[in-house]
């Protein structure tokens, strides 16, 4: 008789979200304690639980199996939802709150508690979120796995700007790859291979691309060829498809001829799902067939091999932290039977090491409010989001737009280059889910069809099919460079259910990101004319992401790519933690994800985000055999 | 579809009186009718596919998440059961055709049970369709090699044409031996076994000249980036090897390895899969038959729309929304099984444009299974799968 492998990649082990109590976890040694349940944490608890260490894993979220039923769940919130934004699959949860898209607003000292997470003191105020369940913001993400561009990490010597990371791209590159196997990308190397991007003789990426959409190929016609001069400098564009975390046709010719599985959907029982994408065009926030990575298939390996343990809906409050050694003793946290009810108990985690990985706003939140803000005094600063600038038009011809996945091409030439001396890169993304993300469409399409227009039956239909099938938005993401003013903070006045204080900011956006503001939208322009589209964008006065620069207003979209507040560095007086994300204050302490990242540059973080984590891991393992190795005592 | 593990002779079978003696001659003995038992294969492999996709899109999914997955995991394996028979037809220079008609056949059809065989409905999901699957995918092995071929039963009238009793074209069972009138094979994973000795037995013949069976052309085959199922992987069929891999996959996929549960590749095989809707709970690593320790399975029997069993077009009144919706469904599925087709003779790649068409099937039949029947209360219309004119010409 055969048996399923126990290790089958999918199955995630029944209970284990759900079994290990407080008084279980405090009865057991662990080697590592991590805080956070998302694509970093579960990376490295993979990565040590390979080599034998015990983890905890402290989960924020609910306690829930990552079973499909669950999953499905999710969907149906999100279905059903009238507002369909990142969080609308997740059930509101005062104990464990994150902040929405639908809740921006700058909190004054009589806004009411409850319209708010963060609490945002301006100037500028943000919509970005993060999520908080079990997968952590793989739960929403769209799941583009750029890697950064080699000049993104040394841009204070190259342009003058910013600051130069510890690492560099050829450091990271044997981890971008160990990160594109494991959240499997779909991309060509052919595409990829632009602004110094390098790999390595014969590497192919896991899967082909996702295919350019019909509405890439319409954009490309205006814009392949086209070229901007910038700076005295010329640099020509294409359309090239985006790297993708998400399943495609397998490359048979990776891995040495070995090809390539693509990991599908997880439950606790075989449910053999999404091991392709479908063309749902519903990725974000929820893949209806997890076609998509999230961080759960990299749990459920994890929490199979026996010495991973997690306890969920476990919100952890305080670091604590030897004063002689500045070696953390433990980490406090709040275990909640029920969202629906503040109460709670309160118990230690304890660790040889510590790993906070709970996304670079509660990474801080969490060290502000133990009161840890670092030698250098950054913990917390230069919080780093990607500022995105939404240009829409209608096409004069049907374009197939609502087809493919949600982004599958864009114009990516403009991510470098000399010109950043002086103004912000950025990546232009082509979205095949038309302005559902500006405007509302489709629904606001249909209303306004029905209420202005007086449209009904086969009319409405075609009007709207007709209307929306045109709709093209171009999604400028652009860099935002460091800047200490740019922070979380913590203050009493604002605590959540659990009496754990809430993450303060206050954010602006430099006049370098504005710049090239300013010129992403003159590129908009030029791209519609060249097309013969029609420009239809407005930016409204009561936008809460408003900006005014040079005469002109803007809006600006939160990116959800939270980075900064934990800045990695050379020296522990300019930042908070080393090469390898461990604290400089505190030598069993890993503070990793986006707060580590001295720039956000024009990349979507998580790919990064997992290559650090996928490096970290393995000076953590180093860290903790030489501090499990015996000592002999000399007597000499 | 199943396969016995091994043959073995236990017990004399004649005791029965209806087993038919075969000759030790296999019956295939030239490349045409090797052709055309796979393409039996293929109508078998397929014939499956309706009565599961229509227990599947007749669930209200959100109330009966574990039910939907567990039939939708078993209809995508039968579609690469399906496209492996194709494999092996491309293989001995075939040509899979899955538009000729009276390919899909006429519901209720019958499939052999041993000496008997039992129907295969079109109906919503329900202790009964399981029961059936379950039916379906148990394994069923003849006493002997030689009791592989026997008698066939009587019939219900209406069940074997693909056209339909009026219309004077003579059916065939989906088992039957092909030129033996009155016979049909015991069991279907007996009907791959003669196949298996069919191959076994051209191609020894064809080595002896120094040549091969196996000369269809590699660009034919359906790979991997063509197609995927999740569980178990699509094989290019090039040889003997390759060719008995094949089919021996859809045996194991359907009652599991060697007396297990789950088969060589570890997934759980078909019959396992709908016992755990009986059983109530999931199989999981180290189970045996019949004891599933794993999580619950949580179902819901009266949670499906109540689909008229076997509907025909007949049943919807003449030029109602409702017939015009069921006659559409039979065209996008004809065009579906065009589609197929055209992958399966050397443009793989249209294979994965399918998957927009299969799309549009489950919309139509969800369609068409939300809507009550005028005139027969308590019950929904169902795709009814009437693909052929003399089908259709019934029913104006």
């Amino acid at each position: 008789m055969t048996f399923a492998d126990s290790s089958d990649a999918v199955v995630f082990p029944y209970g284990a979200a759900t079994e290990t109590t407080p008084e279980d976890a405090a009865d057991n040694e662990y080697d590592v304690v991590i805080v956070g349940g998302g694509m970093g944490g579960s990376i490295i608890a993979d990565q040590l639980s390979l080599d034998g260490q015990r983890v905890l894993i402290l989960e924020a979220g609910p306690g829930k199996d990552l079973e499909l039923a669950g999953y499905e769940s999710y969907l149906s919130r999100f279905f059903g939802a009238i507002t369909k934004d990142n969080q609308s699959p997740y059930a509101f949860n005062p104990n464990a709150r994150m902040p929405r898209s639908t809740d921006v607003m700058p909190v004054k000292p009589d806004t009411p508690e409850d319209d708010y997470y963060l609490v945002q003191t301006g100037p500028y105020s943000t919509d970005s979120t993060y999520t908080r369940v079990l997968g952590g913001t793989t739960m929403h993400w769209e799941a583009k796995a750029l890697r950064m561009l080699p000049e993104d990490f040394s841009l204070s010597t190259l342009y003058g700007r910013g600051l130069n990371w510890p690492v560099s791209y050829d450091d990271l590159e044997p981890y971008y790859r160990q990160s594109e196997r494991e959240l499997g990308v779909s991309a060509e190397v052919e595409d990829q291979a632009y602004l110094g991007m390098h790999f390595p003789d014969g590497y192919v990426f896991p899967m082909h691309r996702m295919p350019l959409s019909y509405l890439d190929q319409v954009v490309a016609k205006g814009v392949d060829g086209m070229e901007v001069d910038l700076y005295g400098e010329r640099y020509g564009l294409r359309v090239r498809s985006f790297p993708q975390a998400r399943n495609g046709v397998p490359n048979a010719a990776y891995d040495g001829g070995n090809g390539y599985s693509p990991v599908g959907a997880v439950s606790t029982s075989q449910v053999r799902e999404g091991e392709r994408c479908q063309g749902n065009t519903n990725c974000v926030p929820l893949c209806p067939v997890q076609a998509k990575y999230h961080a759960g298939k990299t749990l459920a390996k994890a929490l199979s091999r026996g010495n991973v343990d997690i306890v969920t809906q476990a919100v952890a409050s305080e670091v604590h932290i030897d004063p002689a050694t500045g070696r953390v003793t433990g980490i406090t946290y709040k275990k909640y039977a029920d969202s629906r009810s503040p109460r709670h108990t309160t118990h230690t985690a304890d660790g040889t090491l510590y790993v906070l990985s709970a996304n670079a706003i509660e990474n801080a939140r969490l060290m502000l409010a133990s009161d840890l803000p670092s030698t250098s005094g950054l913990m917390g600063r230069n919080l780093m989001d990607h500022a995105y600038l939404l240009s829409w038009a209608l096409l004069p011809e049907v374009a197939g737009t609502m087809r493919g996945t949600i982004c599958t091409g864009g114009i990516s030439d403009l991510r470098g280059g000399r010109f950043r001396r002086h103004q912000a890169g950025f990546a232009a993304d082509i979205h095949n889910d038309g302005w559902g993300w500006a405007t509302g469409s489709p629904y606001s399409d249909l209303l306004a069809i029905v209420d202005r227009q007086g449209k009904f039956g086969k009319d409405l239909r075609t009007t709207l099919a007709d209307q929306i099938s045109r709709q093209l938005l171009l999604a400028f993401m652009i860099e935002v460079l460091p800047e200490p003013g740019n922070r979380v903070t913590v203050s009493r006045d604002y605590k959540d259910a659990l009496g754990n204080m809430k993450p303060v900011v206050s954010y602006q956006i430099p006049d370098y990101t504005k710049e090239g503001v300013v010129y992403a939208r003159q590129f908009a322009r030029d791209v519609f004319d060249r097309l013969g589209a029609e420009d239809c964008t407005v930016y409204r006065p009561d936008d809460p992401g408003r900006i005014s620069y040079k005469g002109e207003d803007y809006a600006i979209r939160g990116g959800n790519h939270l980075a900064g507040t934990h800045i990695m560095g050379t020296a522990k007086s300019t930042s908070v933690v080393d090469h390898t994300q461990r604290s400089w204050d505190h030598e069993n302490l890993y503070l990793v994800g986006g707060g580590s990242m001295p720039s956000v540059a024009t990349s979507n973080i998580s790919l990064t985000l997992a290559a650090l984590a996928f490096r970290s891991a393995r000076y953590i393992i180093k860290q903790l055999r030489a501090e499990k190795a015996p000592v002999y005592l000399s007597a000499r | 579809m199943t396969l016995p593990k091994t043959t073995q002779a236990t017990g004399d079978a004649r005791a029965a009186g209806t087993t038919v003696q075969t000759a030790p001659e296999p019956l295939i003995t030239t490349l045409a009718q090797l052709h055309d038992y796979l393409y039996r294969g293929l109508r078998i492999e397929h014939a499956t596919l309706p009565p599961y996709l229509t227990a599947l899109y007749s669930l209200e999914r959100e109330r009966n998440s574990d039910a939907w997955h567990i039939i939708r995991v078993v209809a995508v394996e039968e579609m690469l059961h399906l496209t492996l028979v194709a494999n092996v037809l491309n293989a001995v220079r075939g040509r899979p055709d899955l538009t000729k008609p009276g390919f899909v056949p006429r519901y209720p059809t019958a499939l052999p049970d041993g000496e008997d065989d039992f129907l295969v409905h079109l109906r919503p999901f329900g202790e009964e369709a399981v029961d059936m699957f379950l039916e379906i995918e148990r394994p069923r092995q003849a006493p002997a090699a030689r009791h592989r071929v026997v008698e066939q039963q009587a019939l219900p009238a209406e069940v074997g044409s693909s056209f339909g009793p009026e219309s004077g074209v003579a059916g065939e069972a989906l088992a039957a031996v092909p030129g033996q009138p009155g016979l049909k094979f015991y069991s279907i994973g007996e009907f791959y076994e003669e196949v298996i000795s069919g191959i076994n037995y051209l191609e020894d013949r064809a080595r002896d000249r120094g040549k091969s069976i196996f000369t269809g052309d590699p660009a034919r085959q359906v790979t991997q980036e063509y197609f995927y199922s999740g569980g178990g992987q699509i094989i290019p069929v090039t040889n003997r090897d390759t060719a008995v891999r094949a089919l021996t996959l859809i045996a194991e996929q359907g009652e599991g390895l060697g007396g297990g549960i789950y088969d060589a590749e570890d997934e759980l095989a078909h019959y396992y899969r709908f016992q755990q809707l009986k059983l109530g709970r999931y199989y999981q690593s180290g189970d045996e038959p019949g004891s599933p320790s794993g999580p619950r399975v949580s179902v819901d029997f009266r949670a499906a729309h109540p689909v008229k069993r076997d509907p025909r077009l007949r049943d919807y009144p003449k030029d109602s929304e409702l017939r015009a919706a069921a006659v559409d469904f039979n065209e996008k599925y004809a065009s579906f099984l065009t589609m197929l087709t055209e992958a399966y003779n050397g443009k793989p790649g249209v294979l994965l444009e399918a998957v927009w068409e299969m799309f549009r099937i489950r919309d139509t039949m969800s369609r068409l299974m939300r809507n009550p029947i005028p005139g027969q209360p308590g019950k929904n219309a169902g795709p009814t799968f009437e693909l052929y004119p003399a089908t259709r010409a019934e029913t104006t």
